[in-house]
C-alpha cells in the first residue's frame, strides 16, 4: 500500500446490519467526507451513532454495504486490512497479550517484512516517541492503563501509515491521564504530521483534538466543521445539545426579521439568531449556561427572571438551576456567592441564543 | 492484644463446607482404591484382602513378572502405538475444525452438533457400528467395490487400524468441544489488530491464535490421551485382543479375571497410570514454555 497519499475520500459509505425479524438497518448512512494529508479528523457523537462503524468500514474490518473508499486514485475498500497499510488504536487496546512491548511493537513491522536491522531502531524511536523506553521486556499485562494505551499508540505508528484510526483510545483511562495521553497524542501527531481519525463521545476530546469534526447521530452525518464552528454554531439542534447547548426552550414564534427571531411563551421573550429554516408557529431556543449573563441585558432586551432552585459548586463558579414564575428550568453558569432561593435576574446575548425548528418539525 | 488477634482473624467462612461433598467422593472413588492397588500390587500371597495385607509381607514380585514376561510389558508400546497417534489425529483435526467454528456462521450449529454426536454414544455401539460400516463385507468395502475404485478386500476391522478408527471416532468430539471452548475465549479483536498490522488469516494463525491456544492444546492432548491409552472395549471388539491390540488394560484384565492375580492386574494398573502420568507431566512442562495468561488484548 502507498505510504503517502494527498486525499482520503469517503464516498457514500453505508453500512447495514441486519436487525430483528431480518429487518436491515443502517449503521452508516451515505457518509461522504474528504481528508486531506495530514489531518485530524474526529467522529463525534452518541454511543449507537455509526462512529466505530465508520472507523471499522475505513479500517477494513467491516465490508460496505454501499459506496466506496478512495485513497487519491485507488479504490480501497475492496481490499482485506492487511492490505490497506493504516494504523489502527482500538479501545481496549488489544495488546497481544504473549508478546513483549517490543515484540507487539515490532509485530507489523515483522508482517511487512522489514529487515531486522531496520527493526531494532525504529521500534527504538517508537519507545522514545510514547515515553515508554525501560519498559520493552514486559508483557502487556505488567503495564497499567496507560502505558498499554501508549504501547497500542507506538504500535500503529511504528509502521509509519498514511492514515492512524484511533476508536475511543482514552475512555478506558482515569481523568488525569486521559488529559495527558490526549495531549501526547496531538504531540505525536505534530511531530508525525499522519492523518488521523479519531472515534469519540467526548466533545472535549473532539475539541481539543480536531482539526475537523464530523458530529453524527443514528448513522447520519450531522454536521462537518472546524471545532470552532461546532461549538459556536452547531448545525442542528441535535448538535447543538451534544455539544453542550443544555438550555433547550420550546417557545412561540411571534416575529421573523433579518434573521433574528422572536419568540415568547409564559414569562419569557427572547430573541435570537435563526440557525435553520423555521417551518411552524414553534421554534426551539438552545442556550448554554455559561453564556447567561447574570444582570439585565440592554434594554432589557432577552432578560429572565427566576428564583435559583439549585446550586452545584464547580470551583471557579456554580452551576444554578433558575425556575421562573412560569415553571421553566435554566441552567446558568455563575460566579459569586449566589444561594438557594436567590431571586436572580439574567440575560441571554442575541448572538449566542440559537433557534433551530423545534424537534416535532425535525432536527 | 487477644482482641486484636480475634478481630484479625478471619471467622469461618461456611461456605467452605461445599467442598465437602467432592472431597468425600474423591477420597471414596479415588484415593482408596488407588492406595489399596498400590498396596495390593505388593502383596505377597495375590488375595489382596485386608487381612492379607495385616499379615503378609510384601514384594515387587509382580512388577518384576510384568515387565521380565514377553507377552505382558510390550503392552505398554502396543498401547501407546494406538493411543498416540490418536490423540495427535483428534487433536489435529479438531483444530482446524474448531478455529473454523470460532465465529457464529449459519451452519455453525448444525456442524458443531453433528461432529459432538458421537459423544451421546457408547463405545460399543460405535464398534458395532463401525464393524457393520468398514468390515470386510461392510457398506464402506460394497460402496468402493460397486464403484469399481477399490476392487481388493478392505481390512480395517479386527486389527490395529479398527480399534484406531474407533479410538478417534469416541475422542474426536472431546478434543474438538475442549478446543472450541479455547478458540471462542480467545478475544477476536486481536486477529483484527493483527490484521490491521498487515497480518493475513494464516500469519494471524499462527502469531495470534496458536501460540495463545499451545496451553490449550497441551491440555486438551493430556485429556485426550489418557482417554486413549486406558481403550479397553474396542481394542477387545474392533481389534485383534491376542496380537496387535493386546493393550495394557487387556493384560490388566486377564490377570484380574483370567487368572485371578489381583497383585498383578493391580500392579498392571500402577504402570499404565505410570505412564500416563509421565506423557501428561511431560506435555504439561513443555505448557509452561507458552504464555498462559489472559487472552484478552488489554482492558475491555
Amino acid at each position: 500500500m502507498k505510504h503517502d497519499f494527498s486525499e482520503l475520500k469517503l464516498d457514500g459509505v453505508t453500512r447495514r446490519f441486519a436487525g430483528a425479524h431480518g429487518q436491515a438497518f443502517a449503521a452508516l448512512n451515505e457518509l461522504t467526507l474528504t481528508i486531506k494529508r495530514g489531518e485530524f479528523i474526529c467522529l463525534l457523537g452518541p454511543s449507537g451513532c455509526g462512529k466505530s462503524t465508520a472507523l471499522n468500514c475505513v479500517a477494513g474490518l467491516l465490508p460496505l454495504s454501499g459506496g466506496s473508499i478512495w485513497l487519491d486514485e485507488i479504490r480501497i475498500d475492496t481490499l482485506p486490512p492487511e492490505r490497506r497499510g493504516f494504523g489502527m488504536v482500538f479501545q481496549n487496546y488489544a495488546l497481544f497479550p504473549h508478546m513483549s512491548v517490543a515484540r507487539n511493537i515490532s509485530f507489523g513491522l515483522r508482517m511487512r517484512g522489514v529487515a531486522s536491522s531496520e527493526i531494532a531502531p525504529r521500534v527504538a524511536h517508537a519507545l522514545k516517541l510514547v515515553q515508554l523506553v525501560g519498559q520493552e521486556h514486559k508483557l502487556p499485562g505488567q503495564l497499567s492503563g496507560g502505558q498499554q494505551q501508549r504501547v497500542a499508540i507506538a504500535r500503529a505508528i511504528v509502521i509509519e501509515p498514511p492514515l492512524i484510526l484511533m476508536d475511543e483510545p482514552l475512555s478506558n483511562l482515569d481523568a488525569k491521564l486521559r488529559l495527558e495521553t490526549r495531549s501526547e497524542i496531538r504531540r505525536i501527531h505534530r511531530e508525525l504530521g499522519r492523518s488521523t481519525i479519531y472515534v469519540t463521545h467526548d466533545q472535549d476530546e473532539a475539541l481539543s483534538l480536531a482539526d475537523r469534526i464530523v458530529v453524527m447521530k443514528d448513522g447520519v452525518v450531522q454536521q462537518i466543521a472546524t471545532p470552532q464552528e461546532v461549538y459556536a454554531q452547531p448545525a442542528n439542534l441535535h448538535v447543538a445539545r451534544f455539544m453542550g447547548y443544555r438550555n433547550v426552550l420550546e417557545l412561540a414564534v411571534e416575529r421573523e426579521q433579518d434573521g433574528r427571531v422572536m419568540l415568547g411563551g409564559g414569562d419569557i421573550r427572547l430573541t435570537g439568531v435563526r440557525k435553520q429554516r423555521l417551518d411552524g408557529s414553534r421554534a426551539c431556543v438552545a442556550i448554554r449556561p455559561e453564556e447567561i449573563v447574570v444582570g439585565d441585558g440592554p434594554n432589557g432586551v432577552n432578560t429572565i427572571v427566576g428564583r435559583v432552585d439549585n446550586v452545584e459548586y464547580c470551583g471557579r463558579d456554580s452551576l444554578l438551576d433558575l425556575v421562573t414564575t412560569s415553571g421553566t428550568t435554566l441552567h446558568v453558569r455563575a460566579g459569586g456567592h449566589i444561594a438557594m432561593g436567590d431571586n436572580l435576574r439574567v440575560h441571554v446575548p442575541v448572538e449566542r441564543a440559537l433557534v433551530y425548528p423545534s424537534d416535532a418539525a425535525g432536527a | 492484644m487477644n482482641a486484636t488477634a480475634a478481630l484479625a482473624r478471619a471467622p469461618f467462612d461456611r461456605a467452605l463446607l461445599l467442598i465437602v461433598p467432592a472431597s468425600a467422593f474423591m477420597l471414596l472413588l479415588f484415593v482408596y482404591p488407588f492406595f489399596y492397588g498400590l498396596t495390593c500390587s505388593f502383596d505377597a500371597t495375590h488375595n489382596c484382602t485386608l487381612s492379607s495385607f495385616a499379615t503378609a509381607s510384601f514384594t515387587a514380585a509382580s512388577y518384576k513378572y510384568f515387565f521380565t514376561t514377553d507377552n505382558q510389558w510390550p503392552t505398554i508400546w502396543t498401547t501407546l502405538r494406538l493411543a498416540l497417534p490418536a490423540t495427535l489425529i483428534n487433536v489435529g483435526f479438531a483444530l482446524p475444525i474448531a478455529y473454523k467454528m470460532r465465529v457464529r456462521t449459519r451452519y455453525q450449529r448444525w456442524v458443531t452438533a453433528i461432529l459432538v454426536v458421537p459423544i451421546t454414544l457408547g463405545t460399543v455401539l460405535i464398534a458395532e457400528g463401525a464393524l457393520t460400516y468398514f468390515g470386510p463385507k461392510g457398506w464402506l468395502s460394497q460402496t468402493l467395490q460397486l464403484l469399481h475404485i477399490y476392487e481388493g478386500p478392505i481390512r480395517l476391522t479386527h486389527n490395529y487400524w479398527g480399534v484406531l478408527i474407533s479410538l478417534v471416532i469416541s475422542g474426536f468430539p472431546f478434543a474438538f468441544l475442549l478446543i472450541l471452548s479455547y478458540v471462542t475465549g480467545i478475544d477476536p479483536v486481536l486477529a483484527r489488530a493483527a490484521a490491521t498490522l498487515g497480518a493475513d488469516p494464516a500469519a494471524q494463525f499462527r502469531h495470534i491464535y496458536l501460540p495463545l491456544l499451545a496451553p490449550g492444546l497441551a491440555m486438551c492432548f493430556c485429556l485426550a490421551f489418557v482417554q486413549a491409552f486406558s481403550v479397553f472395549p474396542s481394542a477387545v471388539l474392533l481389534g485383534s485382543p491376542a496380537g496387535p491390540t493386546r493393550v495394557i488394560s487387556i493384560a490388566a484384565y486377564e490377570a484380574a479375571f483370567e487368572q485371578y492375580d489381583y497383585s498383578l492386574a493391580s500392579a498392571i494398573a500402577m504402570i499404565m497410570g505410570l505412564v500416563q502420568l509421565i506423557i501428561v507431566v511431560a506435555v504439561l512442562g513443555m505448557r509452561n514454555l507458552f504464555y498462559r495468561g489472559p487472552v484478552v488484548g488489554g482492558k475491555g
